[in-house]
C-alpha cells in the first residue's frame, strides 16, 4: 500500500507539474515534458505492479499479449492533441517490473516519512490549492459516475480472463496492461514483499484508485 | 558594411547613429552629396539608434525594429558607475587588494593541476544591473509575478542570474550571459608595472542587451530572452565577435574599440549641431584626435526562425566559417554569411511525436576536424557524426553508451542519465559527459564504455525523491575541461563546484560564497559528510542549500584562472604559485 500510495502522489505530482509548466515562461519545455511523462510512466507501472502484487496471484498464466502497453483510451483525440507534450511511451522491459518493485520500497520507505513536506504549501502554487489543483478533485468527482462502467472492464480485467483482442468496455488497454504485468510478476519468483489485504478485499479498494489512475493518465493525454 | 554615397534623399544606417558623422564627412569629402534629410543624430549618446527610421539598407543586419545599443561611454575602470536602480550593487565589486601569482607573472603550467596549487579568489563581480531598454517600459515586479514559477531567492532580481559564462580564445574576455538578455563582457586587467599585483582581475569591459523578450503569436507563446549559450569566435582583426542565443534566435554580435574621433568637421559644429552655411568661411580637414575608450557591441547577423523548439546550444566550427545550433529534435548548420538560410545536419523528431524517447541535449564541433561533432541525447548516449557521410547525420559514425548498471537503478534512474553537458577536450580525443550525479571522460576510440567516471554529488542518489519534487533534479550543470585536459570541473549545489585531477586521481570540493571572499583568502576544500558521525568542518546533506547552484562555470584556455557562476555572483579564482 505503501508503494502504490507513493507511486499515486510521484504521479500526481509529474501531472501538477506538467499542468504548470505550460504557465512557464518560454513555453512547454520539450525535454522537460518527456522527463516528466517518463517519470509518470515508471510511477504508474509502479502503481501497477504493486496492485497486481496486492492481488496475489491466484489465476492461470494467461498468453502474454505482443507488448505494446498503451494506456491512453482516446489515443485518437491525443494524436490531433499539440505534439508538445508527448508522452514519451516506448515499450518498458519486463524485468523492469519486478525489479521496480523492491527498489520502490526503499524509495517509498525513504519517502515515507516525508508526507509533511507533500502537504506543505507550496510557495507560488499548492497541490491542495483549489483553483489550481482542480485538476484532481475535479476528476474525483468524476469518479462516482465513472465507476460502474469502469468497475465493469476493471472487474474483467482483474479477473484476467484471456483477453479479447476487441477493445472492452472504455479501458481495453488497461486490461491488457494489468495482464501484462501479472505474466511479468508470474515469470519472475516473487522477490517483493507480500501485501498484506487479500484479493478480495484489495479489489474494491483498488478500483477506485484505479479510476483515479486513469483519470490522471487523460490529464496527461489532455495535454 | 561600407558606407556608399547615394545621390538621394536618404541617409544610410551603419548600425548606429555615430556613424552619421563619419558618412557625413565622407559625403562632404566626396562633394556630391544632396542635402541630406536625416535628422541629425542627437547630441547625447545615451538614446537609442536612430538609423531604423531613416536607413536605405540594413541587409545582413538586424532587421529594422531591432533595437542597436547605443555605444555606450565606459567609464575608467577605477571609477565607480553610479548604482542603478535595484539592489546590485556596482561594477565590480572589489574586496581588496588581490592576491596575485608571486613571482613571476608566467602563467602556472596547467600541470600543477589542482591538488597541488591552491585557489584563491581573485575579483566577485556581480551582474550590474544596468537599466535595460526593456526594463525602462516594463515593470519589473509583473515579471516576477507572471513567472510563476519564481522560487525562493534571495537575489536582486531574476533577471540577473548569470546564464552562460565564456572565456575567449586568448583568455583575456570573459562572456556571461543572463536571464535578462543582457550580454557582460570582463577584460582581464592589463599588466603594469606599478601595479604588478593587480594582474588578473576582470573588470566590466563592455555590456549591452542582446536579446529581447518576444512574443511567438502562432502559437501564444513567449520567448525568454534568458540567454542560453555564449560562443566566441577566434579574433581575426581589432574586433571581438561572439555568436549569443536565447530558445530560438543566434546572434552575431561585433565588439569593437574606439579610441579616437574626427573633429573639425564643417558643416557641424563640436555637438553636432548643423551649422549655417552662411557662417562658414573656411575649410578645414577632420582630424582624428583622442577619445576616452568607448567599447560598442554591434548586432552584425541574426539568425532566427530555424528552430522549433529550444536552442540549447551553439558551436563554431574549427574552420571558422559555420557553426551549428542545436535545438532538442534538429540541429542545423549555419554559415556566418548567410542568415536566411541553414542546413538541417541532424533530425530526431519522429514521424509520430507519441514515440518519442530521447531528444537532444547538447552539440559540439570537433576542435581540429571540422566535419565531426558530437551530440548527447537524454537517454544518456552520444552520437558523433561525420559531415561527409552524408547531408543529413542521422545516423551516427559513432555511439557511445555505457550499459546500465542494474544494481544503480531505481525509479528516477531515466531522468538521471540525461546528459547535460558534452565538451570535447582541446586535444580532441577525449569527450566529457555531465549527467546528473556523475562525470565521464569518453575516449573517441571506445564506444562501448567511459574510461573514466568520477561522482559528484552521489550523497543524492538516495534523494532523489526530494530533489524530484523541488524540480532540482532537472538541473543541467556543465563541465569544463583546463588547458591542458589534465584537470576537469563541474559545479554542484550550495555553490560547491568540484574539480578532478585526472592525472593523480584527487578531487577538491571548493566553495564560491561570500563569506568565504576574503582578500588573499585561499579556499579551503569543502566536504560533504555522508554518514551519521559529522566532523567540524564537514556539511551535512541535508544542511544544502538547493537553490544555490552552480551549473556554469569556466576555465581559462591556458591559464589556471576559472569563472564560477554563482546565481547572480560571478567569481574568478586563480591558481596560487607558492
Amino acid at each position: 500500500m505503501e508503494v502504490q500510495k507513493e507511486a499515486q502522489r510521484i504521479m500526481t505530482l509529474s501531472v501538477w507539474k506538467m499542468y504548470h509548466s505550460r504557465m512557464q515562461r518560454g513555453g512547454l519545455r520539450l525535454h522537460r515534458s518527456l522527463q516528466l511523462s517518463l517519470v509518470m510512466r515508471s510511477a504508474r507501472e509502479l502503481y501497477l505492479s504493486a496492485k497486481v502484487e496486492a492481488l496475489e496471484p491466484e489465476v492461470s498464466l494467461p498468453p502474454t499479449l505482443p507488448s505494446d502497453p498503451r494506456l491512453h483510451p482516446p489515443r485518437e483525440a491525443e494524436s490531433t492533441a499539440e505534439t508538445a507534450t508527448p508522452d514519451g511511451e516506448h515499450p518498458s522491459p519486463e524485468p523492469m517490473d519486478t525489479q521496480e518493485a523492491p527498489t520502490a520500497e526503499e524509495t517509498s520507505a525513504y519517502c515515507a516519512p516525508r508526507p509533511a513536506k507533500v502537504s506543505r504549501k507550496r510557495r507560488s502554487s499548492s497541490l491542495s490549492d483549489g483553483g489550481d489543483a482542480g485538476l484532481v478533485p475535479s476528476k474525483k468527482a468524476r469518479l462516482e459516475e465513472k465507476e460502474e462502467e469502469e468497475g465493469a472492464s476493471s472487474e474483467v480485467a482483474d479477473r484476467l480472463q484471456p483477453p479479447p483482442a476487441q477493445a472492452e468496455g472504455a479501458f481495453p488497454n488497461l486490461a491488457r496492461v494489468l495482464q501484462r504485468r501479472f505474466s511479468g510478476l508470474l515469470n519472475c519468483s516473487p522477490a517483493a514483499p507480500p501485501t498484506a489485504p487479500p484479493a478480495c478485499e484489495a479489489k474494491p479498494a483498488c478500483r477506485p484508485a484505479d479510476s483515479m489512475l486513469n483519470v490522471l493518465v487523460r490529464a496527461v493525454v489532455a495535454f | 558594411m561600407r558606407p556608399t554615397a547615394v545621390k538621394s534623399n536618404r541617409s544610410l544606417c551603419l548600425g548606429h547613429h555615430r556613424c552619421w558623422e563619419r558618412v557625413l564627412g565622407l559625403l562632404t569629402r566626396l562633394g556630391g552629396a544632396s542635402p541630406l534629410m536625416h535628422q541629425p543624430p542627437p547630441a547625447s549618446c545615451s538614446s537609442s539608434c536612430e538609423c531604423a527610421r531613416v536607413g536605405v539598407r540594413v541587409s545582413a543586419l538586424a532587421p529594422a525594429a531591432a533595437p542597436c545599443p547605443a555605444p555606450r561611454q565606459l567609464p575608467c575602470p577605477r571609477l565607480p558607475e553610479p548604482p542603478s536602480r535595484g539592489t546590485s550593487t556596482l561594477i565590480p565589486a572589489r574586496l581588496g587588494p588581490w592576491c596575485s601569482p608571486t613571482g613571476s607573472p608566467a602563467p602556472l603550467s596547467c600541470e600543477t593541476g589542482c591538488g597541488e596549487g591552491s585557489w584563491i579568489l581573485v575579483c566577485r563581480l556581480l551582474v550590474p544591473t544596468q537599466v535595460s531598454l526593456l526594463s525602462m517600459e516594463e515593470d519589473i515586479d509583473t515579471r516576477k509575478i507572471n513567472n510563476s514559477f519564481l522560487r525562493d531567492h534571495s537575489y536582486a532580481t531574476e533577471a540577473d542570474i548569470i546564464s552562460t559564462v565564456e572565456f575567449n580564445h586568448t583568455g583575456e574576455l570573459l562572456a556571461t550571459g543572463d536571464k535578462g538578455g543582457r550580454v557582460v563582457i570582463f577584460q582581464r586587467e592589463q599588466e603594469s608595472k606599478n601595479q604588478v599585483h593587480r594582474r588578473g582581475e576582470y573588470n566590466v569591459y563592455s555590456t549591452f542587451q542582446s536579446h529581447e523578450p518576444e512574443f511567438d503569436y502562432l502559437k501564444s507563446l513567449e520567448i525568454e530572452e534568458k540567454i542560453n549559450k555564449i560562443r566566441w569566435l577566434p579574433q581575426q582583426n581589432a574586433a571581438y565577435f561572439l555568436l549569443s542565443t536565447n530558445d530560438k534566435t543566434v546572434k552575431l554580435w561585433k565588439v569593437s574599440e574606439r579610441d579616437k574621433r574626427p573633429e573639425g568637421y564643417n558643416l557641424k559644429d563640436e555637438e553636432g549641431r548643423l551649422r549655417d552655411p552662411a557662417t562658414i568661411t573656411t575649410l578645414r580637414v577632420p582630424v582624428l584626435r583622442p577619445m576616452d575608450l568607448m567599447v560598442e557591441a554591434t548586432p552584425r547577423r541574426v539568425f532566427a526562425n530555424a528552430h522549433t523548439y529550444h536552442i540549447n546550444s551553439i558551436s563554431v566550427n574549427s574552420d571558422y566559417e559555420t557553426y551549428m545550433s542545436a535545438d532538442d529534435l534538429r540541429i542545423n548548420l549555419w554559415n556566418f554569411e548567410i542568415t536566411n538560410q541553414s542546413f538541417n545536419i541532424v533530425d530526431i523528431k519522429p514521424a509520430n511525436m507519441e514515440e518519442l524517447t530521447e531528444v537532444i541535449t547538447a552539440a559540439e564541433f570537433h576542435p581540429h576536424h571540422c566535419n565531426t561533432f558530437v551530440y548527447s541525447s537524454s537517454k544518456g548516449t552520444i552520437r558523433l557524426c561525420d559531415m561527409r557521410a552524408s547531408a543529413l547525420c542521422d545516423r551516427h559514425t559513432k555511439f557511445f553508451e555505457e550499459p546500465e548498471d542494474p544494481s544503480n537503478r531505481s525509479f528516477f534512474s531515466e531522468i538521471i542519465s540525461s546528459i547535460s553537458d558534452v565538451k570535447f577536450s582541446h586535444s580532441g580525443r577525449y569527450i566529457m559527459t555531465r549527467d546528473y550525479l556523475t562525470v565521464k571522460v569518453w575516449d573517441l576510440n571506445m564506444e562501448n564504455r567511459p574510461i573514466e567516471t568520477y561522482q559528484v554529488h552521489d550523497y543524492l542518489r538516495s534523494k532523489l525523491c526530494s530533489l524530484y519534487e523541488n524540480d532540482c533534479i532537472f538541473d543541467k550543470f556543465e563541465c569544463v575541461w583546463n588547458g591542458s585536459d589534465s584537470v576537469i570541473m563541474t559545479g554542484s549545489y550550495n555553490n560547491f563546484f568540484r574539480m578532478f585531477d585526472r592525472n593523480t586521481k584527487r578531487d577538491v570540493t571548493l566553495e564560491a560564497s561570500r563569506e568565504n571572499s576574503k582578500p588573499r583568502a585561499i579556499l579551503k576544500p569543502r566536504k560533504v559528510c555522508v554518514g551519521g558521525k559529522r566532523r567540524k568542518d564537514e556539511i551535512s546533506v541535508d544542511s544544502l542549500d538547493f537553490s544555490k547552484k552552480i551549473l556554469h562555470t569556466a576555465w581559462h584556455p591556458s591559464e589556471n584562472i576559472i569563472a564560477v557562476a554563482a546565481t547572480n555572483n560571478l567569481y574568478i579564482f586563480q591558481d596560487k604559485v607558492n
